[in-house]
């Protein structure tokens, strides 16, 4: 007599059918609940601000592609855009590169102060960002970086490092101390072991701070708003603000604006999503 | 080739915190097969991996070739090491890993090919090369890390209980090619274990240590016959020696209500001092017949008992024996052996297999030296078979 291990009981196949149908259902309201106002703002990104204001849920008829050309060109949505990319590419690298090098030596090496060092960072992480915006502003302008993109790269650095040393340091914490003996054994010196082990290793990890910080960054206002004055020197989100006045909002170039602003982060999103899932779920499954 | 010295080494981890290696003081010869064996937490590992430079040596003197290598980082040590978890990089394939010592040694690519090469078909890994680590089986694994040890021919090899994650049979298997291996590169090997087996099967020499020291250095079969005190003579050997502690009457002889043997090994005089102490008398429980005639001696020991487990492995059955005094004992008889439990029975060894401790002290008491291969005098059969 054989058995069929991979089926399921006859009694239970009902209610195995029953719960995939009932999960399938959650996942399409979630997806619906989150995909339904991004595909809304697709709508209005091609639809003139009168049309909305006429149908705010009506179909694009015609397709307003032109609003796409006036926002870069005519909006100079081309700088902000620029602004935003130096910015937030600079201001990641920095926090991968400082934040992954210092998670490693938090992680590996005990030396006096370690946790006190660690406890200082994790409680950084804790305070809403709004309360250092003052003093930030301050040594913004005591230091000449006021309204200089330089200045802004430099506190978001400051801002998401905290974040991502503590995800970094309980990533690279689990790596196995004998892989670090064993290069030590073939040869190689504490920055080489950093170069070819802990970050090959910890790519998930650090993909997923990267595409996070990409995405926090990247949608920035506060600090942004506060710290640059020039209008050439705008990151994207105030410049998006720009279609926004006292009494008319301009709904459809601003519609435009965001489907601009948003490009850079589903693509940044797509080809690190592998990556993020598995850094997510590392340690969840031995 | 290299010869290793420990003179005094010791660790201790903070300045009043515990030493957890204790004055060793060992000398690993030219392409000697060096086993450090003891129980978890005996310092053995750690002394291993002060040889590789991967702990601080606290106080002592570790020399390769007559260099001083305290304060030589692990790197330029020229020490091979073999993990027990295997630590193969995860990221590289097999190729990878063996190559990765080579090429920051800054070996001509042409070289680092052909070396890897020649290892991976020495240990049948050729198949195996584009794969990563966790694409292999758990003995591929095992011999990608021999292999990325071997692969840089380096002066002395460390492995730290490297079979340890390895099913039975194929532990067997490794262990055999270990033993293959180094009769191959004649290189000096330190091996540390817990498992007296491997000891046995595989050392040229063993270190037995015991609570961060050493408690006695020396062939396998010697240390199993000689054993320096209680704790190596209860570890060597399973089911461990059976010890009575029991008091030395006079006319050299052991007489108990449970225990009556002469001690025929030990000179008169040696046991004199001794007469009317305690001392710890030891019994091997191979040496354990159920009959007098069995023994080959015409004045046989003999150990009185109730049976309270039989246990029949198939090829032998272990009979446990709790004396008249509750010192529990084991005998290792012939698979045939029929036994009640609750039974009363005598259990007879030639006097010559015995084994003399102080009480005190733990130490064997000096006796006439057996050899290896040899054993108890008219036992040579069982003396040459791994215990």
């Amino acid at each position: 007599m054989s058995v069929d291990a991979t089926l399921p009981p006859a009694a239970g196949r009902g209610g195995f059918l029953a719960s995939r149908t009932a999960l399938a259902v959650v996942i399409a309201a979630y997806t619906a609940y989150t995909l339904g106002p991004f595909l809304w703002l697709a709508t209005m990104s091609v639809r003139t601000t009168g049309e909305i204001s006429a149908d705010h849920y009506a179909w694009p008829r015609p397709f307003h592609w032109e609003q796409f050309r006036i926002a870069w060109v005519d909006s100079d949505f081309a700088t902000y855009f620029w602004n935003s990319t130096v910015v937030v590419v600079a201001a990641v690298a920095v926090v991968t590169l400082v934040g992954a090098a210092a998670a490693h030596a938090l992680a590996r090496y005990r030396f006096r102060g370690n946790r006190i060092l660690y406890g200082i960072l994790f409680s950084s992480i804790i305070f809403p960002p709004q309360i250092t915006l003052i003093s930030l502003y301050q040594i913004l302008v005591d230091y000449g970086l006021y309204n200089s993109l330089l200045g802004l790269t430099l506190v978001y650095v400051s801002l998401q490092l905290p974040l991502t040393v503590y995800l970094l340091e309980g990533f690279f914490a689990r790596i196995p101390q004998d892989l670090f003996d064993a290069a030590k054994m073939d040869g190689y010196g504490d920055i080489e072991i950093f170069r070819r082990i802990v970050l090959p290793i910890g790519m998930p990890a650090i993909a997923t701070t990267l595409i996070l910080n990409f995405i926090q960054l990247w949608n920035e206002f506060l600090f942004a708003v506060v710290l640059i004055t020039d209008p050439d020197k705008r990151t994207l989100p105030i410049g998006i603000r720009a279609f926004m006045g006292d009494h008319f909002q301009d709904i459809g170039m601003i519609a435009a604006g965001v489907m601009i602003s948003v490009v850079p982060v589903i693509v940044a999103y797509v080809f690190f999503s592998e990556k993020l899932i598995r850094g997510m779920t590392a340690g969840a499954v031995k | 080739m290299a010869v290793v010295q420990l003179s005094k080494i010791c660790k201790r981890y903070g300045s009043g915190g515990p030493v957890v290696v204790d004055n060793v003081d060992v000398t690993i010869g030219d392409g000697e097969f060096m086993v450090l064996l003891g129980p978890s937490g005996c310092g053995k590992s750690t002394t291993l991996r002060m040889i590789a430079g991967l702990e601080t040596i606290s106080s002592g003197t570790l020399s390769i070739n007559g260099r001083t290598m305290n304060d030589v980082p692990a790197k330029d040590r020229d020490i091979a090491m073999v993990f027990q978890s295997y630590a193969l990089y995860p990221h590289m394939t097999v190729g990878e890993n063996l190559a990765f010592g080579l090429k920051r040694r800054r070996t001509p690519p042409a070289e680092v090919k052909r070396r890897v090469g020649e290892t991976a078909a020495m240990l049948g890994l050729v198949p195996c090369l584009d794969r990563k680590p966790q694409a292999l089986s758990g003995g591929q694994r095992q011999r990608v890390a021999l292999g990325r040890a071997m692969v840089r021919e380096p002066m002395v090899f460390l492995f730290d209980e490297p079979l340890s994650n390895l099913d039975a049979a194929l532990r067997v298997n490794t262990r055999n090619e270990l033993i293959k291996q180094h009769h191959r590169l004649a290189s000096t090997m330190i091996y540390v274990t817990h498992d007296q087996v491997e000891a046995m099967t595989m050392g040229t020499r063993i270190c037995v240590m015991n609570g961060g020291r050493v408690a006695q250095v020396g062939r396998p079969l010697d240390v199993y016959w000689n054993p320096a005190d209680t704790f190596v003579a209860r570890f060597l050997g399973s089911p461990p020696m059976n010890l009575f502690t029991v008091p030395l009457a006079a006319g050299d002889r052991i007489r108990t209500p449970a225990i009556d043997t002469a001690l025929t090994r030990w000179a008169p005089a040696a046991l004199a001092p001794l007469t009317g102490q305690e001392v710890v008398l030891g019994v091997r429980a191979e040496d354990l017949h159920l009959a007098a005639a069995s023994t080959g001696s015409a004045e046989a020991g003999r150990i009185r008992g109730r049976v309270f487990a039989v246990e029949p492995l198939g090829a032998e059955t272990l009979l446990a024996v709790e004396t008249e005094g509750g010192a529990e004992c084991t005998a290792r008889l012939p698979r045939d052996t029929r036994a009640e439990v609750g039974a009363v029975v005598d259990l007879f060894f030639r006097p010559d297999a015995a084994f003399l401790f102080d009480a005190r002290t733990t130490a064997a008491i000096p006796a006439q030296v057996r050899s290896a291969g040899t054993g108890p005098a008219g036992a040579p059969g069982r003396a040459g078979a791994i215990p």
